[in-house]
């Protein structure tokens, strides 16, 4: 099975612009999404396939503060153990 | 004042009462970003610099640089007085010379339009959405609106359904902005009225944990993109 990691990528490779980043290409785990060109409509699309792909409930709250996927893999991590 | 807010790539696209919203015209300008560049401060490079392609560079760059210079004009102060922070959430704030500014100001950009709100006191949000097709529209459409939002989305199709959506969530999302709280507000668990989801431009808002608090909005979009403003009078109201 992919890992979360390799999973997170394909999302965001299939959902999100990422400003210079073409899809398939090495992610960096530190750069937060919204500052990197991901528009807030998005973002919350993205959030919801997150959800719906890891079977976990994130609140809005609780996933502003997770928009670099370093913070994202480790939420996942802890919430699927 | 209008006068004032006019410069080499915005100019005022609307106001009301004491209101006003600034068009910034994103499109590709190597002389403008040029221009742009020079009003920045070191660490407003520094963030441009981070930016990996031209796009959201470009983006940056002239938002921040109109905004800077329109807040000069407005407070007004010199460009190197000024000071602009995010506060938690994301919401711009501005210092001159140390001391926090009572105007009001939000942006937003999408595609090759910005927008810049100023109110004199009090807070304000402002959304801009291209109407251009949007990805996962439908999973946007259970995301983020209310029951009678999406019935009245969802009975639309094409271009009509596109447009409604842009319209409901650039609503929503200069009142979550207004608000302070962006993206960590949950839009779908309050609605916009039923008169401004049938075409009215502007109507009164309270979010239901504060029904005391009114806010004022504004459908402020055009055919080539959808608009709000959302502000309260005076600046204890939306606190």
């Amino acid at each position: 099975m992919s890992s979360i990691e390799e999973r997170i990528s394909a999302l965001i490779d299939a959902n999100l612009e990422i400003e210079g980043r073409a899809a398939g290409q090495s992610l960096n785990l530190d750069r937060n999404v919204a500052e990197d060109g991901a528009d807030s409509a998005n973002i919350v699309a993205f959030w919801q396939l997150v959800c719906e792909e890891f079977g976990v409930d994130i609140s809005a709250e609780e996933f502003a503060e997770l928009l670099t996927p370093r913070d994202l893999i480790a939420h996942l991590e802890a919430a699927t153990g | 004042m209008l006068s004032g807010l006019v410069g080499d790539w915005w100019r005022p696209l609307w106001t009301h009462d004491d209101v006003t919203v600034i068009h910034v015209d994103l499109a590709c300008d190597t002389v403008n970003e040029q221009r742009a560049w020079v009003r920045l401060d070191a660490t407003e490079r520094q963030r441009a610099d981070r930016f990996r392609n031209g796009a959201a560079r470009r983006r940056f760059l002239l938002c921040r640089s109109a905004l800077r210079s329109i807040l000069c004009r407005s407070f007004p102060c010199q460009n190197r007085q000024l000071v602009l922070g995010a506060a938690e959430h994301g919401k711009p704030f501005a210092t001159v010379d140390g001391t926090c500014a009572a105007l009001g100001f939000n942006v937003s950009h999408s595609g090759r339009h910005g927008l810049i709100a100023l109110v004199p006191e009090g807070r304000v949000g402002v959304d801009v959405e291209e109407r251009v097709a949007v990805r996962n529209l439908d999973v946007l459409v259970g995301a983020v609106l209310g029951p009678n939002e999406r019935s009245e989305v969802t009975a639309r199709s094409g271009a009509r359904k596109l447009h409604l959506f842009l319209d409901l969530w650039t609503m929503k999302e200069a009142l979550s902005k207004a608000h302070g709280k962006g993206l960590s507000m949950d839009v779908s668990a309050f609605e916009i009225s039923s008169s401004m989801r049938h075409g009215s431009r502007r109507g009164a808002f309270s979010f239901p944990d504060r029904p005391d608090v009114v806010w004022r909005l504004h459908n402020i979009g055009t055919e080539q993109f959808a608009a709000a403003v959302a502000h309260t009078r005076g600046a204890g109201d939306g606190d």
